[in-house]
């Protein structure tokens, strides 16, 4: 018990310290990440309460959709919280710096599973509280629900957390300790979401059996609502449960609760009873299996004999970097996650039958898709590209110390991350057209715009992550949720929108008719010439001033 | 104290360690010698719990490690060469942390609290948070809270890594101190002038088997060496031939 004290007063003081640590930063960055973090959650409640109002004007299934939004809601952030409790569970359970640490004290298995447990739910959830904000305040406040629908949202979204991490913890443990290990379970790695996304989509094509009743119908225009509605789904059981009692059937919404909570109970003797089984094997096993190799590479001799005529240094920063990034699967699979589930989602359009739509709309979705993908390639900028020569470290006094200008070096990680981004965003926009079947010149514009902004976020990320370098953080997420990581993913999106958003106003314009084809074509080649103007300064002067500011610097 | 039976642990096809089998007796100060890659780490290491060992039996005041972790980590205190502390607390908050995982009384954390801190020096800096410490502080700290519960055994991987001569000084005669007073210590270096200042006995091990035990006379008498140094390349020198 007094191990178990001691734990929740560390992660108090570190709490607490946390207020220390904010006090001795700069003002202007606390201000600026604050005024942003509220800005994002005022943005995203503005947009969530005019969806709901859109779907309320559009009568019939809008309002259909809107009775079951808060299901589907909850089933989306619990398939998010499970893939991310997959990712931080591997990152927090198994590769923690502390692990050794807690294993040389006297502390049961039991309690260093639970424990990381715990703080790996708390590290996957954080981006739940960002979203579940703004969507309940507005679901509350276009609804005119009572202000006690907060507080009941808090109480079913706490077990709600706890369990969706906790399936991906359960995952985590089961997988580490019976899957192969080296590159056996690096294919097995990539080959997961490859298989979960192959699952789901097989799920969906049974769950579209012929009956035409309301719900089938909409299933068809919404994916997930069938799924999202089955009463064994936990999020359902949130959902219901938070309706129910907002409208006072307290028994109804007790019963729901208290069913949330024995499940989560469960669950976290099921994580005890596995941790205690299997996770001193596992973990001895995934410090071992990094040792020693008995196999030589093989592919990246073969990538560097591909790479034979980029100059040497690049090339050696670059693979080095590609090295790095591979054999760390809780880098990798984020990305994976990331692209791979919008693959799915673009792979699976014509299921949900958006081909068949008019024209107006299927232009307009393939538009939207560009939106989807910016986002992830900003997201993706942010979380890999920015800390790149940060994560450098304290290893950085090897490339200082070469032979090697500083702007070469900066140019080795714009060119690493365009080779990263560019392919994969403009081949999902490829994949999105072709599926929504888009008129050509639509589908141009959006790989167009994909690839610009993969061009502008690799150069925006690289150049402030080398004017905002951080040689000491070890942590990638730090660097991450920095003010240079939070100006670089506020000016990322900034630039999304300068791009896309007068793009799309055209669009709107024209479908309601209020510009000619003529003046549609002089709009959008003004628009292309803008784009590519801000695309060429967005790329190229943060480089410059990285590369600078790098070769200025102290080391 | 310490009693290992023909230890050994592979990695794959390379052995680490081979049937290494020791005892260490209460109150003695053994220093583990070996070049790089020997066995050493691996072998302290299996001796805390860390890995698992492929074949034999690691006791600890007379508990299997293996068959009780938790019994047997409550007797003994590791010093890794680059210890995890968490960077977010103060000094303070760090050992009594410490404390608390060991449940130990408060008084008694507060009592230690001031000792320690005075002895490691570091009474000046218990507001200040692990993150904003030097390495030596770091490792000042490590030492501080390791103490706190008094092990009976202390395994110590490479202690005077980036020390300064004034805590190099303070923790070897710390050690001298506490193996005077009945702990059992076990630490690795590659510091030969440690081993001849302190050792009691002193083993020799490469490619993950013991080549020469003994104390610092008989191991200079078993070669034709004058100094520990000379005993220690005669025996090890073949590797890097």
């Amino acid at each position: 018990m007094a191990i178990t004290a001691g734990i929740i007063k560390k992660g108090w003081w570190r709490f607490r310290n946390t207020g220390r640590i904010l006090r001795e930063q700069s003002p202007f960055k606390v201000v600026f990440i604050t005024v942003f973090a509220l800005g994002f959650e005022i943005g995203l409640y503005l947009l969530f309460l005019d969806g709901f109002r859109f779907l309320d004007q559009l009568g019939g299934a809008g309002s259909l959709i809107l009775n079951h939004l808060f299901a589907l809601f909850f089933m989306g952030m619990g398939a998010m919280l499970v893939m991310s409790g997959i990712v931080t569970g591997y990152s927090t359970i198994f590769r923690s710096d502390e692990i050794p640490y807690l294993m040389t004290h006297p502390f049961t298995v039991s309690r260093i599973v639970l424990y990381k447990f715990f703080q790996a739910a708390v590290f996957a959830s954080w981006s739940f509280g960002f979203v579940v904000i703004p969507f309940t305040a507005a679901y509350a406040r276009f609804l005119e629900l009572s202000p006690f629908f907060a507080l009941w949202t808090l109480l079913f979204s706490l077990p709600f957390l706890v369990l969706c991490a906790g399936i991906g913890s359960v995952v985590v443990l089961l997988l580490v300790r019976w899957s192969p290990t080296g590159r056996a379970l690096n294919l097995l790695c990539a080959a997961i979401p490859l298989l979960a996304g192959l699952l789901v989509w097989s799920l969906w094509q049974d769950a579209y059996d012929p009956s035409d009743d309301v719900q089938f119908t909409l299933s068809k225009l919404v994916p997930g609502l069938r799924p999202a509605t089955n009463k064994l789904m936990p999020s359902w059981w949130v959902a219901s449960g938070i309706v129910s009692l907002t409208r006072g059937h307290f028994l109804r919404g007790s019963m729901l609760w208290l069913l949330l909570v024995s499940t989560c109970a469960m669950l976290l003797m099921v994580i005890e009873w596995i941790g205690s089984a299997t996770f001193v094997a596992s973990w001895r096993r995934v410090i071992g299996s990094r040792r020693r190799s008995r196999h030589a590479p093989v592919l990246f001799p073969q990538a560097e004999r591909l790479l034979s005529r980029i100059g040497a240094d690049v090339r050696a920063v670059a693979l080095k970097d590609v090295r790095i990034f591979c054999r760390d699967p809780s880098q990798w699979s984020q990305a994976l996650i990331f692209f791979g589930l919008l693959a799915l989602y673009f792979a699976n359009l014509r299921n949900f039958r958006y081909h068949a739509l008019p024209d107006a709309w299927r232009n307009t979705i393939t538009f939207l898709n560009v939106f989807s993908v910016s986002a992830v390639v900003c997201s993706l900028g942010s979380r890999f590209v920015y800390p790149q020569l940060s994560l450098e470290g304290q290893g950085f006094w090897v490339l200082g110390l070469s032979p090697v200008k500083m702007g070469r070096i900066v140019k080795a990680k714009f060119v690493l991350a365009v080779l990263a981004l560019l392919p994969i965003s403009m081949a999902l926009m490829l994949l999105s057209g072709a599926m929504l079947r888009a008129d050509w010149p639509v589908r141009l514009l959006a790989v167009g715009l994909a690839g610009s902004i993969s061009l502008a976020v690799a150069g925006l990320s690289t150049g402030l992550g080398a004017i905002f370098l951080d040689l000491r953080s070890r942590n990638p997420a730090a660097i991450v949720s920095s003010f240079g990581g939070t100006l670089n993913l506020v000016l990322s999106l900034g630039f999304m929108l300068l791009t896309i958003v007068p793009f799309g106003l055209i669009f709107h314009v024209r479908i309601n008719g209020l510009l000619t084809p003529a003046g549609m074509i002089r709009a959008v080649i003004l628009l292309s010439v803008w784009v590519t103007l801000i695309t060429a300064a967005t790329t190229i002067i943060p480089l410059r001033l990285g590369a600078r500011s790098l070769s200025q610097r102290d080391y | 104290m310490i009693s290992l039976k023909h230890l050994s642990k592979h990695y794959g096809s390379l052995v680490a360690v081979e049937d290494l089998s020791l005892e260490v007796p209460k109150g003695e100060l053994f220093c583990f010698l070996g070049p790089n890659g020997a066995g050493k780490t691996t072998t302290i290491k299996m001796m805390t719990g860390l890995l698992k060992p492929r074949g034999g039996e690691v006791r600890i005041c007379d508990i299997d490690i293996a068959a009780d972790p938790v019994a047997a980590k409550l007797k003994i205190g590791y010093i890794p060469d680059m210890p995890y502390l968490y960077d977010r607390l103060t000094t303070t908050e760090f050992f009594r942390f410490t404390g608390e995982i060991y449940d130990l009384p408060r008084d008694l954390v507060a009592a230690q609290l001031e000792e320690q801190f005075t002895t490691f020096s570091l009474m000046d800096y218990r507001s200040v948070l692990v993150k904003d410490l030097s390495h030596g502080l770091r490792q000042r700290l490590v030492y501080a809270a390791t103490f706190l519960h008094d092990p009976e055994v202390l395994f110590i991987d490479e202690p005077l890594v980036g020390l300064d001569p004034y805590t190099i000084r303070l923790i070897k005669d710390l050690l001298i101190r506490r193996a005077s007073e009945g702990m059992t210590i076990f630490l690795t270096t590659h510091i030969l002038a440690l081993a001849e200042d302190i050792a009691h006995r002193i083993g020799i091990i490469m490619h993950g088997r013991v080549v020469a035990l003994g104390t610092l006379d008989e191991l200079i008498a078993s070669s034709d060496g004058n100094n520990l140094e000379d005993v220690f390349l005669d025996l090890t020198s073949k590797q890097y031939e």
